[in-house]
């Protein structure tokens, strides 16, 4: 695989300790008519990790993505970004954070070069020609690059998803399942990014089962349960029980 | 000044995004002029052959097709962004969401001029009217209810757009709002028509100005709540 360019914003530079963390939340909870997807979670990462949230079906992973990436707010309790504080500088927020989710967000009827090129314009990406072809070709679809997306496979519009986030400049990378749909040559490509924001010190939170392939990526590992963390190892990430009365202490998950 | 020039150059983003989805789709336009057309066929069996009450009722039916029709435009160019959920993907790149709203109406208002000037002159030729002589009013009242249809309409196809009942209640929303609208071009076409002889039709245009005014700023100041979720 060549050599993908990750631009890093100045916030992204410096040792990791001298950064804010990259996500620290506080008794944070979600409710969808009246049940709780997140129950209390008090979470913290540091800058320039990179984390599994693990978690069976419904343990509240992907609605941690999504109250992370400002998608959804949280019902109570609180979380930032850098140090920022997600309900009260949103905007701030989403200049840092890049969410890869289920749905991959394109427009059928455009082409893949120009829903790039209308990310890099809503990023306000710099020389967003020149990145726009580089995303795609680091995504592998430079040979379809002008196919309008509605002729896409389910892959391939992950990767293309992919490549959108290349072209802004996030200090952290949310990632839903980024394995699903992708061939061989889609995993590496997810490998391939895994290693690359780690070397330029970008944090990465990913929801994933595919905790095997992930292994030699991670710095920690986040264990959710029925919305709650019950468990965390690994550099960086600690966790702290929800602050209600009987609730159960998070735990060192094995490695 | 700056931040301004940041969200006009990003609504026009939006907007020509919009424009070629709408182009190569056809998802708006098509459908709404058909449905447009087919209602002012029906106005007219409805009324019957008499040509002068046919002239009589044009500004009124013109104005009803518009308004019906627009509903659908508006409402077709947000369904596009619930494909793949590109609506929350739009959200969160870090831009205003008053530029989001200016965007989704601009290109709504571009559908809303084509479809309103396209009305008129089916209007003109269906039902005998003389929309040439008094062109400049008639433009003038369409390009202002266009404007004032794509701001409400923008604001209440985001309201609508997640819920499962959407196409019923975007009418509901929308319809009691458009009223004042729908009465103050009415009026406008009318007094346009018959040669302005009581001189109120500037004061119709100036009603249509502020409904135009109200509406743009209260959407674009509350667009962005119905973003989150």
């Amino acid at each position: 695989m060549p050599q993908t360019t990750i631009y890093v914003s100045p916030r992204s530079l410096g040792a990791p300790d001298s950064r804010p963390p990259s996500v620290v939340t506080t008794d944070l909870a979600r409710l969808f008519a009246g049940s709780p997807a997140l129950a209390g979670v008090s979470l913290r990462i540091e800058a320039a990790r990179t984390v599994a949230l693990l978690g069976s079906n419904g343990a509240g992973k992907t609605t941690l993505l999504r109250v992370l990436s400002t998608a959804i707010r949280p019902s109570y309790g609180r979380a930032t970004v850098d140090g920022l504080d997600l309900a009260r500088d949103a905007d701030l927020v989403r200049e840092r954070v890049a969410y890869l989710s289920h749905a991959t967000g394109l427009y059928d009827d455009l082409t893949a070069r120009e829903n790039l090129r209308f990310a890099a314009a809503m990023y306000r990406t710099p020389e967003a020609g020149g990145r726009v072809a580089r995303a795609l070709s680091d995504a592998g679809l430079a040979a379809r690059a002008d196919d309008r997306v509605r002729d896409y496979s389910a892959g391939m519009r992950k990767r293309l998803a992919l490549g959108r986030i290349l072209l802004g400049q996030p200090s952290l990378v949310l990632l839903d399942e980024p394995y699903a749909s992708l061939d061989a040559d889609g995993m590496s490509l997810v490998d391939h990014l895994l290693t690359a924001w780690r070397d330029a010190g970008v944090s990465v939170l990913i929801a994933s089962h595919a905790t095997d392939r992930l292994a030699p990526f991670l710095d920690g590992r986040v264990v959710l349960e029925r919305g709650l963390v019950s468990a965390v190892s690994g550099d960086g990430v600690t966790a702290e029980a929800p602050s209600l009365p009987g609730a159960a202490p998070v735990t060192e998950a094995a490695r | 000044m700056s931040a301004l020039r940041a969200d006009a150059r990003i609504a026009l983003e939006i907007a020509r995004k919009d424009a070629v989805g709408e182009l190569r789709g056809r998802h708006a336009i098509v459908s709404t002029l058909f449905f447009s057309a087919v209602l002012l066929l029906l106005f007219g069996f409805a009324l019957g052959p008499d040509s002068a009450r046919l002239a009589a009722a044009a500004p009124g039916l013109l104005w009803l097709a518009v308004v019906f029709a627009g509903m659908l435009a508006v409402s077709r160019l947000h369904l596009l962004e619930t494909d793949d959920d590109a609506l929350e993907q739009l959200a969160l790149y870090p831009i205003s969401r008053r530029a989001i709203y200016a965007g989704k109406a601009l290109a709504g208002l571009a559908v809303m001029l084509l479809l309103g000037l396209l009305v008129l002159a089916a209007v003109g030729i269906l039902f005998a009217v003389d929309v040439g002589a008094a062109w400049l009013p008639l433009v003038a009242t369409v390009v202002l209810g266009a404007i004032g249809i794509a701001a409400v309409g923008t604001f209440y196809a985001g309201v609508t757009v997640r819920l499962r009942a959407r196409e019923v209640m975007l009418p509901l929303l929308m319809l009691p709002v458009l009223a004042p609208l729908l009465l103050a071009a009415v009026k406008a076409t009318a007094a346009a028509l018959a040669g302005d002889p009581f001189g109120d039709l500037g004061a119709w245009l100036q009603l249509l100005v502020a409904f135009d005014v109200i509406m743009v700023v209260a959407g674009a100041a509350t667009y962005g709540y119905l973003l989150e979720d």
